[in-house]
Order: structure tokens, then sequence, then C-alpha cells
């Protein structure tokens, strides 16, 4: 084989097999998605409302979701680099039954494909300018990931428990996790209260480690987290609920595709072998009778021993016309500071051998908007839920809260068109 | 790190007393068994007017309802069959509606009309006279207008146990 | 961050008040038995919005506690 093909083959060898890590759910959040699946009050139609107690409706899901990076800008990326970013298609699948009594089962599955390239370390400007400059990987053609959530529901008389077991599985990664939540109701169900724990394990496998014998063979991490909130109906049209979640991982939390610039060579990306995390989460829900509207705003305060803090705020109106279609527009506001350890690049190494140049630890702010349409009808004994929905979101260290000396190169943009189908049978 | 643990501890010690507050607060109290039922009279459906007084002599099964509560919609058609289970000179099924709009009452039995009368009462004040703790509630009333059982929440699994207690109620007396 | 401190007071002595004091009946809760009032009235947009959150962004996504809605059965 002639020394072109033999390097074309080698990185088609690399293109197949790439970078996931965007993909890759922490299992502790996957945790925590099985507790907030099944400790919902179930959903409903405006015109006939499951209840917050068992359901008494069949209900399957199915939705479709196109996200597509903005491509990389050329000023930012390393000459002759890969700029077009990553593009998933999802398909995510969901179903809900009563079991007997006092039991429901939900069952919820996501699929996703992806392809492209993602950020692979950062360097100061070659060409002397102030801003540093984004390598990227190779672009992929195809990698998957397919998610599955199993989740219960006990209903007692003032009280409702949960579990949840879960996995995640892809080319180079698997995870597993499991749940246990309740809810107990006071004061005629005006107050409710909810407690979780959760747990995961994630084994990370990462591929072509004979082309980057850096990277490791096999690496772990497990997450524990713990959960607890209130919820207080406040009047006829508004409910409030607060909770704080926990969540301690440990194992190995670098990034096995990523690499850092440290006193001008790229070495494997190195964090901390443990964190700690809070949330405090906010939400409040307000219906305005006389326009037929509801109002959903929630604020999140986050904050780790990594030294990061970050504030979320989401607004969505839920506008009924007709009382069959709903028009939501949204709006969303976050702000991150950076991990203590991060930068866009090291001139000397850290004392603790910590290094990571990823965008996700970097200080910025993000804005995303989005709109969404629904509309209901009913065929015989079907209820269907139809809705489209679109979604743009922009980041930028100038959006943050507070003063960024250094953007980093590889924030990104996107934009996610979904259809969804519900059914109530 | 320290100030965020402080915060974290306020934040819990509110989550507690705000429980404790909210588990004083008090509830409506409900209707004792062997009570007599509360009078009432209201207009139903179709305009004619329902009171409960009216039924004396029969066993009453009533129950509350709303369009916008899920069990509710099931109960309906599930009182519905019970009720032709029995003579009609013995047993009655009268339903109280509590939406606030009287509109949606109607619309749901045009939709899903059952063979018993259904009273309106938007203002919420025949709930209140029995104790309703939650949506649905209803209540097995014996002969002598008294509450022999108070049946909260509903599952198309309740039936059988419905239907045991009817049959005990047209049992005993007469 | 200090002049926080007062301000937090006086929210956690509010929401002491709101927590006992008005309470909805089961039979009034036509608005909040509502989807639109869920905390997530679509759970496959909440869910798919959590992930890439996680994906793109440092920080946890909070739970969802239960409670609130229709309050039925």
């Amino acid at each position: 084989m002639s020394r072109g093909n033999a390097r074309a083959a080698r990185r088609a060898r690399q293109r197949r097999r790439r970078e996931r890590r965007l993909q890759r759910r922490s299992g502790g959040s996957q945790a925590l998605r099985a507790l907030t699946t099944s400790a919902l009050a179930l959903p409903g139609l405006a015109e006939r409302a499951a209840a917050a107690g068992a359901p008494v409706d069949y209900r399957a899901d199915y939705r479709y979701a196109r996200y597509s990076e903005d491509a990389i800008s050329r000023s930012k990326v390393a000459v002759g680099g890969e700029t077009e970013r990553y593009e998933i298609d999802i398909h995510q699948f969901r179903l809900e039954a009563p079991i007997g009594q006092s039991f429901d089962l939900g069952l919820e599955v996501a699929h996703e494909t992806m392809s492209g390239a993602t950020p692979w370390y950062v360097t100061p400007d070659p060409n002397g300018g102030d801003d540093p400059i984004q390598v990227m990987t190779e672009a992929t053609i195809d990698e998957a990931r397919t998610d599955v959530l199993l989740s219960g529901n006990h209903y007692r008389d003032e009280s409702v428990l949960n579990a949840g077991l879960g996995f995640s599985i892809e080319n180079d990664y698997m995870a597993y996790n499991g749940s246990l939540g309740g809810e107990r109701s006071f004061n005629e169900q005006n107050t409710t209260v909810s407690g979780g724990i959760g747990f995961s394990y994630d084994l990370i496998e990462p591929e072509d480690t004979n082309l980057f014998p850096e990277r490791p063979d096999r690496e772990d991490k497990q997450s524990y987290s713990l959960f607890a909130g209130v919820a207080q109906v406040l009047g006829r049209n508004t409910q409030v609920q607060t909770s704080l979640t926990y969540q301690h991982q440990r194992g190995f939390l670098s990034d096995p595709y990523k690499r850092a610039f440290v006193e001008n060579s790229p070495i494997p990306d190195d964090r901390p072998d443990t964190r700690n995390q809070f949330a405090w989460l906010t939400q409040l829900r307000r219906h305005f009778r006389k326009i037929d509207g509801t109002l959903h705003v929630d604020y999140q305060f986050f904050f780790d021993d990594w030294e990061m803090r970050s504030h979320t705020i989401e607004l969505a109106w839920y506008q009924t016309l007709f009382d069959r279609f709903r028009l939501v527009p949204s709006f969303r506001y976050y702000s991150q500071s950076q991990a203590d350890f991060y930068a866009p690049f090291y001139v000397t190494a850290r004392s603790d051998g910590h290094a990571a140049s990823d965008y996700r630890l970097s200080p910025f702010g993000a804005i995303s908007g989005g709109i969404k349409a629904e509309t209901r009808f009913q065929t015989w004994s079907l209820l269907w839920d139809v809705n489209v929905s679109y979604q743009r979101y922009v980041s930028d260290a100038d959006y943050a809260l507070e003063s960024v000396d250094v953007e980093n190169p590889g924030l990104v943009s996107y934009d996610l068109i979904s259809a969804g189908l519900t059914l109530h049978f | 790190m320290q100030r965020r643990i402080q915060k974290l501890r306020l934040a819990l010690v509110a989550l507690a007393l705000w429980l404790a507050s909210a588990s004083l607060a008090s509830t409506a109290p409900a209707i004792e068994l062997g009570q007599p039922a509360p009078a009432f009279s209201a207009p139903a459906v179709d305009g004619s007017q329902i009171s409960l007084t009216d039924y004396r002599g029969k066993v009453v099964f009533l129950d509350f309802w709303a369009s916008w509560c899920g069990p509710c919609a099931q109960s309906l058609p599930a009182l519905d069959g019970l009720r032709g289970e029995f003579p009609d000179s013995e047993f009655q099924v009268l339903a109280v509606n509590v939406d606030r709009k009287r509109e949606a009452a109607r619309t749901f039995l045009r939709r899903r009309p059952v063979g018993y009368p259904s009273a309106l009462d938007p203002s919420g004040e025949i709930p209140v006279r029995f104790g309703v703790q939650t949506m649905p509630t209803s209540f097995l009333i014996d002969r002598d207008g008294v509450v022999r059982h108070v049946h909260r929440g509903f599952r198309p699994s309740d039936v059988p146990e419905l239907r045991r207690k009817i049959q005990a109620l047209l049992a005993a007396g007469r | 961050m200090r002049a926080l401190r007062p301000t937090l007071m006086v929210c956690l002595l509010l929401s002491l008040g709101l927590g006992g004091c008005s309470v909805v009946r089961p039979w009034e809760r036509e608005a909040l038995a509502r989807s639109d009032m869920a905390w997530e009235p679509d759970p496959l947009e909440a869910s798919l919005d959590s992930h890439i959150r996680f994906s793109k962004e440092a920080s946890l996504s909070g739970g969802t506690a239960g409670g609130g809605g229709c309050g039925c059965n």
C-alpha cells in the first residue's frame, strides 16, 4: 500500500471513531432523569387532565429532533482544520402504562446518530494574535448512542414511591444507573415534599489507543446523588416548587479524547478525581384565566468544588388558542464561571498537574430562544397531541455575568428542530 | 464554599419550617361514617332541581366529579354500569359536578352521557358540606340518609368492592 | 452577595406564611390540573433539553419534585 493510501486509510479509521463526550450523559444526570420522570405529575390535556395520582390512561410519545451546531469560524480554528461541527439525529420514544390498582410503569428509549468534528485542544494563536486558536478533531462519519430508562411509581394514600433503572450504550462507553425516591403530600395536597437518591456507574474504553497511546485503555467513574424538594400550591392558579440536588462524583472525570496545551505541547486532559456539585432549582407556574395563558419561570443556582458557579433563568409562555392550539415562546439565559484549573492553554504546568481547555469548563454565557406549536385532536377514543418546535442557542463569553478575559474559541451555538407526537389511549 | 454551605443550611431550615406550618394548616372536616348526609338542593344539567332528601328510602351513591379530573372521567361510565345492575326503585346514583363553568360539565356529558343526574355546583358549596378531601370522592348513603362509606379516588378496579358495599346496604333494612 | 441575606430572610418568612395560610380545596384545582401548569408538560422535550445542557454546559440539572397539579386519586 502506498504511503498516501496508508495515510488515507488511517484517517478513515480515525474518522470512524470519534469523540462522543457531548453525547455522553453523565450517569448522575441520567439517574436524576429517572427521578424526575417518575416523580412527575402526569400531564394531560387541558380538557381532560390526568391526575397527579395514579394515571388512568396509557400514553405513548414519539419525538424526532435534529441538532446542528454552527460551523466554527475559520478565524478561530487551526489552519487546515475541520470547521463543520456536530450534527445529531435524535429519536425518542416513551411509553407509560397503569398497572393494577396502584402502580404504573414507564419506559423511555432514546437513540441518536451523530457525526462531525469536536474541539480537541486550544493553542495560542501561531500568528501572535491575542485570541487562542481551537484545534479540532477530524470529522466522524457515524456514531450512535442508545439510552434506556425504566421507571415505576407506586401510589399510596398520601404518598408516591418511585424507582428507576437505566443504561446507556455507545461504541466506547457504557453506563448504568438507578434511583429511588418518594413524595408525600400534606395539607389537602397543597404541599408536597419529595426526596430521592441516585447512583450511576460509567465505564469508558476509549478508542484508538493504538494511535493515541496517551489514552487510558479503560476507566470508570461513580456518581451518587441526593435530591430534596418541596412543592406548594399558592392559589387556584399558582404553584411553586424549590429543590436541592447534590451530586458526588469520583473516578476518572477527565476527557480521554481531549488535550490541553501545556508548556508548548499538548498533553492529555487532566481533571481532579472527585467533584461535588449542588443545584438549587426554583420553579413557578402561574395561570392567567382571562387570557388562557400560563407563565413558567425557572431559576437555578449551581455551584461545585471546582469553583464553578452558574445561574440559569428560563421563561416560557403557554398560550392556548381556541381551546385546541397552543403556542409556546420560550427564552433562556445561562451564565457560568470557569473551573479553577481551567485555562485555554498553560504557559507553565500547574503544580497539581491538572489541565483542561474544554470550553465546557470555561466562563461564558448563553442565550437561547425557542418557539413551539402544538395542537390536540381526537379520533374515536384516541387523543392525539402533535407538536413542532424550533430553538436557537448562542453562547459567547460576552454574555457571561462576570467579565471574561479570554473567550474559549470552542464555544458552540446550535439550532434544534423537533417534531413530536403523543397518544393517549 | 463556607458561605454557600451556610446558605444551604438556611434553605434547609426554611424548608423544615415551611413543612411544619403546612402540616398545621386546617383541612376540611371530613364527614364521619354514621353521620347523616348533609342535605343539598341544586339544579341539574337538564334544569330540574335535585334534592338529596328526595331519595330517602333508596340507597344513594353520591359522586363528586369534575371535567378536568382524569379519574373522574373514568368513574362516570363505571358508575353508570353499576347503576344498571340494581333496580331503580332501590338504588340511585347521583353526581355533583364542581366545574367552575357549567358549560364544561354540559359539554362533557354531551360527549359521554350517563343515565343518572348530575347536579351542578360551580360555587363548590356542596363539597364543603361533605368535607371532600380529594377528587373524585363518593359517598354511599343508606335508605335513612346516613353516610355509610366514603370512597376517595377512583380506579376501575374499585368497582367490585363498591358493588359489594351497595349489595350489603340494599340487603340491610326493609 | 451580602445584601442578599436580608432578602433571603424576607423570602423565607413570606414562604412560611404562604405555606400555612391559603389552602386550595380539591374541587378548586381546575387550573392547576391543566397540562400547561405541569412542571414538565413535555417529558421528552425536558429529557432532551437536559441532556443537551449537560453536554454543552458544566452545570447539574436540578431535579423536579412532584406535587401541585390535579391532586386527584
